[in-house]
This record gives structure tokens, sequence and C-alpha cells, in this order.
């Protein structure tokens, strides 16, 4: 069931996520977060959804070669 | 060389104040040389997750990369020890993306999208299935989710690539794009819900497919 703190949550959310809150707000979410599965569950989807996105977006490495190469562009005169 | 570097430095108009305006060309002494290889150079795997996500393309990635560390080789006596090499990196990094994109005259429109509350993804989702969070994974390729996130107008993709690819803090991330960390915060929500409002789009499509 959604209730005042539900939206609370939701807004705290996404910097909760980020460990952008101070150490109060941060007590609110969790406390909140234990007692109430409606916004437990969205919590553990965004966290992760949020892994999903990392992981497929950074799946393609660096080039290999490419910390030698730049190295010889920029500071390839003396060697 | 560092002709070439001198030329494309000439575009960088919007770099007031940016460390990769045009210093002198004087080569570095081989303390310098050496810091450079150190320091900066342990960052080019963070600015290259950067550059592909925001260019789309690894060899675009890679010839942003490549012009950002020539700019800052140049401009490197103007970085400050103890200062955050990451950002400052990244700030170079973040205007040669504009000057190209400017060059190609695609500069990214900043368009809206119609936009749904935080939790859309999920809500869409568990109408239809019992485990949203599988749905995503069974649903989505990789691809697709790559895809999606390209399909977020560039003023919201570029926050959410920062931090959420690029790892880098509100704080740096309004340090590099030169606006205050509020303005990072809501374009970042922002574009985070339209990337689920993309990924949702898909998830249904695949799901009717």
């Amino acid at each position: 069931m959604i209730t005042d703190p539900c939206v609370g949550v939701e807004h705290l959310l996404q910097p909760y996520l980020d460990r952008a809150l101070s150490e109060a707000e941060v007590r609110t979410v969790e406390q909140h977060l234990e007692s109430c599965s409606y916004c437990n569950a969205r919590y553990v989807f965004e966290r992760e959804l949020r892994a999903t996105v990392r992981n497929c977006c950074c799946e393609e490495p660096a080039p290999p070669g490419l910390v030698e190469r730049l190295r010889l562009r920029c500071c390839g005169q003396d060697g | 060389m560092l002709l070439i570097a001198d030329t494309l430095d000439s575009m960088a108009e919007d770099s007031e104040g940016a460390p990769d305006a045009p210093g002198r060309t004087s080569a570095l002494g081989a303390r310098d040389r050496a810091r450079f290889e150190e320091e900066a150079l342990g960052h080019a795997e963070q600015l290259y997750r950067v550059a592909l996500r925001l260019s789309g393309s690894s060899q675009t990635a890679e010839d942003l990369v490549q012009e950002a560390y020539l700019r800052a080789f140049r401009a490197w006596r103007s970085f400050k020890p103890g200062t955050n090499l990451a950002a400052w990196l990244a700030t170079i990094l973040r205007n040669a993306y504009l000057d190209e994109a400017r060059k190609q005259s695609r500069r990214p429109a900043q368009e809206s999208l119609d936009e749904h509350g935080d939790y859309y993804l999920y809500n869409q989702l568990s109408q239809e299935s019992r485990e949203p969070q599988a749905a995503v994974v069974e649903r989505l390729s990789s691809g697709a989710i790559v895809e999606s996130l390209a399909a977020v107008p560039p003023v919201f993709r570029e926050v959410v690539v920062l931090v959420d690819i690029g790892d880098f803090s509100y704080a740096d991330a309004a340090e590099i794009l030169g606006i205050p960390i509020g303005t990072v915060m809501s374009r970042l929500y922002r574009g985070r819900r339209l990337l689920k409002q993309a990924l949702a789009d898909r998830a249904t499509n695949e799901a009717s497919a």
C-alpha cells in the first residue's frame, strides 16, 4: 500500500543509491525499506537495474594498446 | 603533432576558463612528462568508457580520448596538483566531444520526451511478470540496453554517463559540465527516468513480438 512515507522515500531513492544522502536521511530510508514491501521491491529493482545497465554499458573494454598509443602520441618525441 | 592540436584548439569556443585553453606549446620537461605518464594516463580507461557512451562508436571514442590527451598534455602545466585530475581530464574530453559534434553539425538537439515517474519501468514490467528484475534481463539484450541509453537526449545522457558509467560524483559532474550540483541532480534523475522509459518501450515491444 502506498503511504505518505512511500512518496518521500521514492524521492530519496536515487540519491540513496548514489550514496549522496545525509546519515539521518539514510536512516529514514533504511527504516522505511525494512518495513514496506512496496518500496523495498522497487528499491531492489532499481538497484539491480542500475547494476545491469552499468555492466552492459561497460562490457566493451577499452581497445588493447590504448594507453600505449596515448603515451606515444603525447610523450613520444623523446621516447 | 603539436601543430594538429593547435588547429583543433582554436575551435574550442566554449572553453572559457576550461583547462584546454591554448597554452604555450613549448615542450614539457622530463619531470612533467613523467608525471603526466604516471598520473594522467592512469585515467585512460575511465575516460574511454565515458567517451564511448557519449559518442556511441568505439572509433570515435578512441579519437576523442586521443584528442583529449593531446590537449591535456599541452595544458599539463595548468593542472594544479592535488586537485581532481580525473575531472580535469573529463572536462577536456567533453570539450573535445562538443567540438567534434559541432564540426559534424550534429549538435544534439535538446528535445524533450514524455516522461514518467521513477518507477515506470518497474510498474510496466510488474503488470506482465511476477519477476520484473528477471524480465529486464530476459527481454533486453545488452545491445538493447546500450541503444536505450543512446536514445536519451544528450543533455541528460551526458550526466548519466558521467555518474553511472564514469563513476564521477555529483560534484565532479558539476565541475566537468560547469553547472550547479542541483542541475546535475535534476538532469541525472530525469535522464535515468528517460532511460527507464526507453527500456520499458523496448521490453514491451519485445514481449509483444
